[in-house]
């Protein structure tokens, strides 16, 4: 019976947030609450010589001014390379140098005004390449002293580098003598930011007995406690973090910073209420921001226009401190061939500091980065071969007898089915009918391609878990540890829950916030897991509600529970169907006509632990990073202008393996949500930094993003290959229709201009540039 | 937020400006007089300016005119952008108005702001530079009215305490034939990496410029060139480019080489229109 699964169910969250009832961190009441704010590093690196915080405490109101001298801990998710406040050292513009936690926000502004530092600048590296340089200055004195958190980030010793991997398959050194056809190139990419409507905020309280109650804008609650727990050795049962609503999170919320700095601002009034709140312009410098990323590559084809090898190098622009960068590398080299059987792989994916604002995911966790360079190069390559680009894909699209460049063997169920993505985007894009057309003067439309690929990259030992309670009306609760910041998971996690029960939706209750006292623990809600990993614990949690309702079935009906069905709302013997208890009267045990009570409530619980994943082998790079891939096809189709290098979007296209398709609007809207973003960074976002390493771009008055007006249209199709062990079959999909937009747009302009060496962001001047470079 | 406190007034009449104006200065603070407020937020809020006083000037009659006489159509200063775009009074400005900030902003800024703000490129004074206009001013010393030209060096020349009451624009200008073409980076509502606003008087090309120097100008030099019938679009866009007085501006929305090359590709853009209608 279908209840949920595969309606366009309307979101959970819909009516509170387009009321505006709905809460946000900082929406919470003020009354009692002291007020932090920061002072950030003007200098992109340099020595800290002196800080006078003297004029800044006499400012009557100012509570408490702290600076990096106040402690000594180290923080980060896996290597602890980061102090909360700088210490003796700024190493990007941006970075916490004080904070000052006052009566009122104005005063605690005024102060942050009044901080005096002294600063020796130091030499910026700005590029993973100029770190790399011999006698490069060392960003991180010691990076092999640092604390390492997961066994597998390699630092390497009196370098740059904070981890590497290897990915070694076949032999593609020799494999590349014999190609007829090869294309070399490299590629830089800046870093740009997650610009989360809502900007990054955390309030702490400490209450007379050691109890840490922290409420933060968060994609981890569980990962501030644990971070917090294991930084100021707190039992992590005295830590109570809760996340409301938070307003795009995009990645840019998964980091555990200012959780931090508002524990510490607390801690330092005595444990009063703080919340620490930062401008939009501190939001876009200081917290971390989308990776850079350099790349070498070279990719060889066969006479017959099969691809033999590639070898690659990714140098992750990490920027500062590592975060969770070492693993956007690592699921760089697990990835990087994208969707293409390719049996000859050399890749080395390294994370590199410099002196840029310090890195973290950043929707599809650096595959858009990596996915623009692979898929260029494969347009190229196409282009050599004399295949049209589409075709060429098809040809050497992965399939059955192929494997990952980690070497998993190809299954549908674990891949997905890339030539059935590629016919219907042939089909919708009506790309036979030419990817390159003269419409007036000057003027052409034109077509670009480009397909992506994603597994995950989560610890092998993430768990999740999920718990379900009835009310007296027969409806029910579903609480999980998933944050609600606009992906439409916990809709979906209901759906699935009553999808189970046989129930309709709107009788599935979902508890939007999340209280890590409250919610069993999901590790993070990234990676666009939350489906997989929340809705198998839920649908654990459906079938031990399941079993209690039979358990309490039976002893009412006196028949054995084999022959108790639950559906519909009811429990009855499939022996008798038509005498059957509702829900209301069975969930909280039977209670007979003489008063007689049989049974017990019934309260559902359901856990999941990743199983099967493994460390990545450092020889050969062999392993399984992630549960399954989910893989597609993009089209983008362009006007530009060939005098001018100016260019309008006219339209996009994504075909989409999601495996199952449980809500068509929502993930209709999720996938288009992510072109979008895609289409945004890609056409204009980027980190710009002058020679200091000082911001260039730092408020949204220069950094543009792309505005209502001037969308394309968005047009989004899915195949269904089913991934046979998550629920209902469905992929991880979230985060995916950003991946290859970005390579999309860049083939299309790369084809509309005639022109080769295009890169991001794709701004006309940087068309023009390219262009005046390859004048015949 | 503004973490600073200042003094808010807002005086009924151009002699109450003046008085407070001299009040504060007698008492040594900084008064600056308030239109839109949307430039004064964002720079007290990065700590760019700091204001003892700001001066409403939204309340005065003579800054809320906008009205046409035989010889002038008399613009307040505090009239917002959206006011005279919808006016339609002067169609030019109407567009210039149009593509400063978007709709919301453009109901708060006033003409007076955007004239005399910091933001560099100030666009609204290339069609007062076009069309002789005429300003009035207020300061310690009275009431004055100058050719707008006279007060204009690509940013407001004022004396202390002198501040635009309203701008008069000969009738003349308002019908004449004109063109505004703006290029930004890549993003429709943005600072001009060029703008190019044109009038024709009698068949002669009067052009101003924003976005491509660092301060709005208009150029005689120029003009002669752009007039000059015996020279293809190209060669004349080429060699006003030559003429600039000062290198291409450069920053993150743009180097001086592309400015230079979206000004003479606009400027083709404009001569090769114009010799269309000609033919």
């Amino acid at each position: 019976m279908v209840t949920s699964i595969g309606k366009s169910i309307q979101r959970k969250d819909a009516w509170e947030k387009v009321t505006g009832f709905a809460q946000y961190t900082d929406d919470f009441p003020t009354t009692g609450v002291l007020c932090a704010r920061l002072l950030t590093s003007p200098y992109g690196h340099a020595r800290i010589l002196k800080i006078d915080t003297a004029k800044a405490s006499a400012v009557k109101g100012v509570k408490s001014i702290l600076t990096g001298d106040d402690f000594k801990e180290l923080h980060g998710p896996l290597l602890l390379d980061r102090p909360a406040l700088a210490q003796n050292v700024v190493r990007y513009a941006g970075e916490p140098v004080a904070l000052v936690v006052a009566q009122e926000e104005s005063v605690a502004e005024r102060a942050v005004r009044l901080i005096e530092v002294e600063y020796e600048p130091l030499p910026v590296l700005l590029t993973p390449s100029e770190s790399l340089s011999q006698g490069a200055v060392l960003i991180h004195e010691k990076v092999t002293g640092y604390k390492r958190m997961l066994t597998d980030i390699y630092p390497e010793e009196g370098t740059n580098i904070a981890s590497r991997y290897h990915i070694q398959k076949g032999n593609a050194a020799e494999a590349l003598k014999k190609c007829e056809y090869i294309v070399q190139k490299q590629f830089s990419l800046p870093p740009s930011d997650h610009l989360a409507m809502e900007v990054r905020t955390a309030r702490a309280e400490i209450s007379s007995d050691g109890q840490v109650q922290i409420m933060t804008s968060s994609q981890s609650p569980y990962a501030v406690r644990q971070q917090i727990s294991g930084a100021f050795m707190i039992p992590a049962g005295q830590i109570q973090v809760t996340v409301p609503f938070i307003g795009g999170g995009f990645g840019g919320k998964s980091a555990v910073m200012l959780e931090i700095l508002a524990f510490l601002a607390s801690k330092s009034v005595g444990g009063k209420a703080v919340r620490l709140i930062i401008t939009r312009e501190q939001d876009m410098a200081a917290p971390p921001s989308r990776i850079g990323l350099e790349a070498d590559i070279t990719i060889g084809a066969d006479k017959d226009g099969k691809i033999q090898a590639a070898q690659m190098i990714f140098r992750l622009d990490c920027g500062a401190y590592t975060d969770i960068s070492p693993y956007m590398a690592k699921a760089i080299a697990a990835d990087c061939t994208g969707p293409y059987h390719m049996e000859h792989v050399l890749c080395d994916s390294l994370c590199v500091y410099t002196n840029h604002t310090y890195a973290t995911a950043y929707r599809s966790f650096a595959h858009e980065s990596y996915t623009f360079c692979m898929e260029r190069v494969i347009d190229l390559l196409a282009k050599r071969c004399g295949w049209d680009p589409l075709e060429f894909r098809y040809r050497n699209a992965i399939h059955a007898g192929s494997t990952t460049p980690t070497q998993v063997p190809y299954t549908e169920s674990l891949i997905g089915d890339l030539r059935k993505c590629l016919s219907r985007a042939r089909q919708l894009s009506l790309w036979d009918a030419g990817s390159r057309t003269a419409i007036k003067q000057n003027t052409v439309k034109a077509k670009g391609i480009a397909c992506f690929w994603k597994t995950e990259n989560p610890p092998t030992d993430a768990i999740s878990g999920a718990t379900v309670t009835f009310n007296t009306d027969g409806s029910v609760n579903l609480v999980t540890g998933v944050v609600e910041m606009g992906s439409n998971g916990q809709t979906h996690l209901a759906q699935i829950l009553a999808e189970k029960l046989g129930i309709p939706c709107e009788k599935v209750h979902v508890v939007l916030s999340v209280d890590t006292r409250a919610a069993p623990e999901h590790w993070k809600t990234v990676a666009s897991l939350t489906e997989y990993m929340a809705g198998k614990a839920v649908l654990r949690a459906a079938d031990d509600l399941l079993q209690q309702l039979r358990s309490n079935g039976s002893q009412v009906f006196g028949c054995p529970i084999s022959d108790i069905e639950v559906s519909h709302g009811r429990v009855y013997s499939i022996r008798n169907p038509e005498r059957f208890i509702e829900f209301k009267d069975i969930a909280q045990g039977y209670q007979a006509p003489d008063g007689t009570s049989i049974g017990e409530p019934v309260l559902g619980r359901g856990g999941m632990m990743l199983k099967g994943l493994s460390m990545l082998d450092p020889q050969t790079g062999k392993g399984k990073t992630g549960p399954a891939w989910t893989l597609g096809a993009q089209v983008v189709e362009v006007e530009a202008d060939i005098t001018t290098f100016s260019y309008r979007i006219l339209s996009a296209l994504t075909v989409m393996d999601v495996g199952k398709v449980i809500n068509p609007e929502s993930m209709r809207s999720m996938v288009a949500g992510g072109m979008a973003m895609g289409m945004s960074m890609a056409s204009r976002e980027a980190a710009s930094y002058d020679s200091q390493g000082v911001p260039q771009a730092p408020t949204l008055r220069t950094y543009k993003l792309m505005h209502i007006g001037q969308e394309p249209d968005y047009q989004v199709d899915f195949v269904e290959t089913p991934q046979d062990d998550s629920p209902y079959g469905m992929r991880s999909y979230a985060e995916h229709g950003l991946i290859a937009i970005p390579a999309a747009l860049g083939n299309a302009l790369s084809n509309a201009f005639g022109i080769e060496e295009v890169t991001l962001p794709l701004t006309p001047e940087n068309i023009w540039k390219a262009s005046q470079k390859e004048k015949p | 937020m503004i973490p600073f406190d200042f003094v808010y007034c807002r005086p009924d009449t151009l002699n109450e400006v003046t008085d407070t104006f001299k009040r504060y200065q007698n008492e040594n603070k900084k008064a600056i007089c308030y239109g839109g407020g949307s430039e004064i937020i964002t720079m007290c809020r990065v700590s760019s300016i700091h204001p003892d006083v700001v001066v409403d000037i939204k309340n005065i009659p003579e800054c809320r005119v906008l009205e046409k006489d035989n010889f002038f159509l008399n613009i307040g200063a505090a009239c917002t952008l959206n006011q005279i775009k919808e006016s339609k009074l002067f169609p030019l400005l109407g567009l210039a108005c149009g593509r400063i900030a978007d709709h919301t902003n453009q109901c708060r800024i006033t003409l007076g702001g955007n004239l005399c703000g910091t933001i560099i490129y100030r666009e609204t004074s290339l069609p007062l530079l076009l069309s002789d206009a005429e300003v009035t001013t207020s300061g310690l010393d009275g009431i004055r009215r100058v050719p707008f030209q006279n007060i204009f060096d690509g940013r407001v020349r004022l004396k202390e305490g002198e501040w635009i009451v309203q701008v008069h624009i000969p009738v003349w200008a308002l019908q004449a034939r004109h063109a505004h073409i703006k290029k930004t980076t890549q993003e429709k509502i943005d600072y001009p990496l060029v703008n190019v606003t044109a009038i024709w008087k009698d068949d002669v090309l009067r052009t101003a410029f924003s976005g491509i120097c660092s301060r709005p100008f208009r150029s005689s030099q120029i003009e002669a060139v752009l007039n000059d019938h015996g020279l293809s679009p190209e060669i004349r866009a080429e060699k006003a480019a030559e003429l600039l007085p000062e290198p291409p501006y450069h920053d993150v929305e743009g180097s001086s080489e592309y400015r230079a090359f979206v000004f003479r590709n606009t400027l083709c853009e404009l001569l090769e229109a114009w010799q269309n209608d000609r033919a």
